[in-house]
């Protein structure tokens, strides 16, 4: 019963206190919960940084080239495979590329049979002129051709299987005409949909759709070579073309060590930049909060003696001080880890335009640093009070 | 007497104005290093992608890619190598941070002492390192090493300016794999009856084509292919803004745009200004932005900025409302003290003017010590990452200075409000 009592007495010295100072109170609670937004945004958008960093250092390009090691192409089966090797949600673009002699005006061109979609996912850095789809050519394409946006250009080329043969400069234009019309030949009218610049040797290209490609050669999906861009660092990316050609030994995967080097560089510098602001940031607002904290409760040594004064033990104030800032720490804490995922939300949908994982473990680790923050800055100033006669400091009164 | 009230506070309170004091010197520290590293950053930044290799590619103006694709032959179009220094002094020159000029062709490659007798491969020669003094008297240091730097070597890396390594070559992996050499074999390269011997001295791992490639100095691959003073192209890394509308007008046709916006466009380091200025240097060059690298650029370097000012702005929000609560905090506090002052006849706008005043002073003393810590934490920051110093912009001074008084004011603005409506009776009462 007597225990009871005391436990009742406690909470409410502790309750009364603190609601007796509110507008202090509110201060407080500020203080922490500012402290603890930093705290919790910041580490927030620092676990996601090397994803989110590493997604845009995608705008590079493919970084991992496979290629069949054989004569024969990969085919779809090959592709699911290797597509659940590396993982679905690993993979920013994967396009497979099938490459055909076609002949334009008797000019022999490159076509790419591709997936546009995933070329586009790919490399991000072409500009087109016109639009992103069926049918596109290079610019240098265009410049030799002299062709323009919406303008129909013939292609001409030998089918799947058949012989391909130089048109002879023996061969009259007549005979020409007639051998391409025969079986093993195709033609095609396309039109140009787009013009593509990169600066790069895609401008020498044709880019169609892969279907329209083996529909024209009349053959099966089929791919020269399929350039993927992946979320991984250099040595994940190393991981995992071994882990390919060891499961599929007719293909040969390339890391593309340009672009997974030099990333890896990059991304190391930018991860550590916001690493040591994140700490510097850190160290300044526990700093701040532990100071405002101190000053705070030092404003309270009167009221402290009198209660000693008054027969209070040291244990009993100490515990009464200890039970405020743990409430006090886990209130604004608590705020805190709420308003620091809202504030890291904001900053990864402006900067990134992508959401951001919660950290769980944040909620505890944050509420339990600003628990220990507010109890070491309560206890600290009242110490000394702790130990001296209660008339020295009341003396004035 | 006012002059000796405030310094009666601010010595009386010492300890209650050293922790305002405190508090403003640790936010305005964060402020101020927060704010020069976001203002470096870019720069910084953008010195690290250069990593990435050549963001501009000079080519000659009828050198078509189509040729090269299908090997058809290499082109018989050339650059001059008298033109490549003037690269420095273009209006953007300094910007252009290293650069290599690549002249490209075929060769006979044989092996002594096996029964390879001759096979046709690529040979590229170039400035590997090159050590020039400009005419402006600037010491030049540039070439191909600096633009690869994600190449793995085995054995060395030539070096351009020893006169002795003209008899060494470097050869790319698949080149070396296909043939068999190794470091410090020796071999031998011939075109149209000359002939030269040479030694490996390092085999280059690029993951891409030029694995396939013979890598020698530009005199040597000039002697070999008999084209003294010629150069295929030029690669070149610049640091360049990130583009922006007018940039993209300009690029399709600088002279769609007005005299105004010419200039804007060409006194901004774009990457098609700078290729602008090439073009009038280069003789029959044509400089086009390597999208990949360029393009690129931008996002990262845009994307990163915008982080840290994200970050900046909440580390400087976080900090103001600290120092402003413990402003209003403080003040409250001594309710007691402004309310006798009231009972003795004190004004509202003389007590108003005390306390501001104090705050002030504390404000100052705190923010010059912050200032010039948060230089050193910017410092810092520069030095741990990117090994460079941090230039101090001045704007930060006025930046920090101004959110700092708006925070002591707004921090002051509940505690002069509820001055105002103190009733001395009432505060004194409890006495």
């Amino acid at each position: 019963m007597a225990n009871n009592n005391k436990r009742k007495m406690y909470l409410r010295l502790i309750t009364r206190s603190l609601i007796r100072r509110a507008s202090r109170l509110i201060t407080a609670v500020l203080a922490i919960a500012i402290g603890a937004t930093i705290l919790s945004g910041l580490v927030t958008i620092y676990y996601d940084i090397p994803e989110q960093l590493g997604r845009e250092f995608r705008s590079y390009g493919a970084n991992l080239i496979i290629m069949p090691s054989g004569e024969n192409g990969i085919n779809e089966n090959d592709i699911n495979r290797v597509k659940n090797l590396i993982g679905r949600e690993k993979i920013v673009g994967f396009a497979p590329y099938r490459y055909q002699t076609i002949k334009i005006n008797e000019q022999p061109f490159l076509l790419a049979g591709t997936d546009l979609e995933q070329v586009k996912n790919n490399s991000p850095f072409w500009y087109i002129e016109g639009d992103w789809q069926n049918v596109m050519i290079g610019r240098e394409v265009a410049e030799v051709l002299n062709l323009n946006l919406g303008d129909d250009f013939k292609i001409q080329g030998v089918k799947f299987g058949g012989q391909a043969e130089a048109s002879n400069q023996n061969y009259s234009a007549e005979e020409n005409k007639t051998r391409d019309f025969g079986s093993q030949y195709f033609s095609e009218k396309l039109n140009v949909k787009g013009i593509i610049t990169t600066g790069g040797a895609e401008e020498g290209f044709i880019f169609a759709d892969m279907k329209i490609l083996n529909d024209l050669i009349e053959d099966n999906f089929k791919a020269d070579v399929i350039e993927c861009s992946i979320i991984a660092n250099a040595s994940e990316l190393e991981n995992l073309t071994q882990q390919i050609s060891k499961a599929m030994p007719n293909l040969e995967p390339r890391a593309v060590r340009r672009l997974t080097q030099s990333q890896d560089i990059v991304l190391g510098k930018l991860e550590a930049l916001v690493l040591l602001v994140t700490v510097i940031v850190l160290i300044i607002t526990m700093i701040s909060v532990y100071t405002t904290m101190t000053a705070m409760v030092a404003e309270r040594k009167k009221e402290i003696a009198l209660k000693k004064a008054l027969g209070a033990e040291n244990r009993l104030v100490m515990s009464e001080l200890l039970g405020e800032g743990i409430l006090l720490g886990f209130v604004g804490g608590a705020l805190g880890v709420f308003l620091g995922y809202e504030f890291a939300l904001r900053v990864s949908l402006n900067v990134f335009g992508r959401g951001i994982n919660f950290q769980w473990a944040l909620i505890p680790v944050t509420i339990i640093v600003f628990i220990a923050i507010t109890v070491i800055a309560s206890i600290m100033p009242v110490r000394k009070v702790m130990e001296i006669h209660p008339a020295i400091i009341l003396k004035g009164e | 007497m006012f002059s000796r009230m405030i310094l009666k506070t601010l010595i009386k309170q010492k300890s209650k104005m050293l922790m305002i004091a405190f508090t403003i010197i640790l936010g305005v520290s964060l402020s101020t290093a927060m704010l020069n590293v976001m203002l470096g950053v870019g720069d910084k930044v953008n010195r690290e992608l250069k990593i990435y290799g050549a963001n501009i590619n000079v080519k000659h103006k009828d050198a078509a890619i189509i040729s090269e694709l299908y090997g058809l032959g290499v082109n018989d179009k050339f650059l001059y190598e008298d033109d490549i220094l003037k690269l420095k002094t273009i209006f953007w020159g300094f910007n252009i941070l290293d650069f290599a000029p690549i002249l490209e062709g075929r060769v006979i490659l044989s092996i002594p002492g096996t029964n390879n007798t001759g096979s046709e491969v690529f040979i590229n020669g170039t400035w590997i390192t090159k050590h020039a003094v400009l005419s402006t008297g600037e010491d030049l240091n540039t070439g191909l090493k600096n633009l690869r730097t994600w190449w793995d070597i085995q054995g060395e890396w030539l070096d351009g300016n020893d006169e002795n390594d003209k008899n060494f070559v470097m050869a790319g992996k698949s080149l070396a794999e296909k043939f068999n050499i190794h470091v410090g074999d020796a071999i031998r390269l011939s075109k149209n009856g000359v002939i030269k011997n040479f030694v490996i001295k390092g085999i280059f791992n690029d993951g891409g084509n030029a694995d396939e490639i013979i890598l020698t100095d530009l005199t040597v691959a000039q002697e070999l292919l008999n084209l003294s003073g010629k150069i295929s192209s030029i690669e070149i890394s610049a640091l360049t803004t990130p583009d922006n509308d007018l940039a993209r007008k300009a690029a399709q046709n600088p002279s769609s745009l007005s005299p105004d916006e010419y200039e804007t466009w060409y006194c901004t380091a774009y990457v098609s200004a700078i290729c602008h200025q090439i073009q009038e240097v280069i003789r029959d060059g044509v400089a086009r932005a390597v999208r990949q690298v360029a393009e690129s650029e931008g996002t990262i370097l845009n994307k990163t900025t915008l982080l840290m000012i994200l970050i900046t702005i909440l580390s400087s929000i976080g900090s103001a409302l600290a120092i402003s609560n413990l402003i209003t905090a403080s003040v409250i506090e001594r309710s007691q003290e402004l309310g006798l002052l009231k009972a003795l006849g004190a004004f509202n706008y003389q007590i108003i003017f005390l306390v501001l005043s104090e705050i002030i002073l504390t404000g100052l003393f705190g923010g010059v010590i912050g200032y010039f810590l948060g230089i050193g934490f910017a410092q810092i920051i520069g030095q741990t990452i990117f090994s460079a110093y941090i230039e101090i912009s001045h704007i930060v001074i006025l930046i920090t200075g101004a959110i700092l008084f708006l925070v002591i004011i707004t921090g002051s603005i509940p505690a002069i409000r509820y001055l105002m409506a103190l009733k001395p009776t009432e505060v004194l009462h409890g006495k």
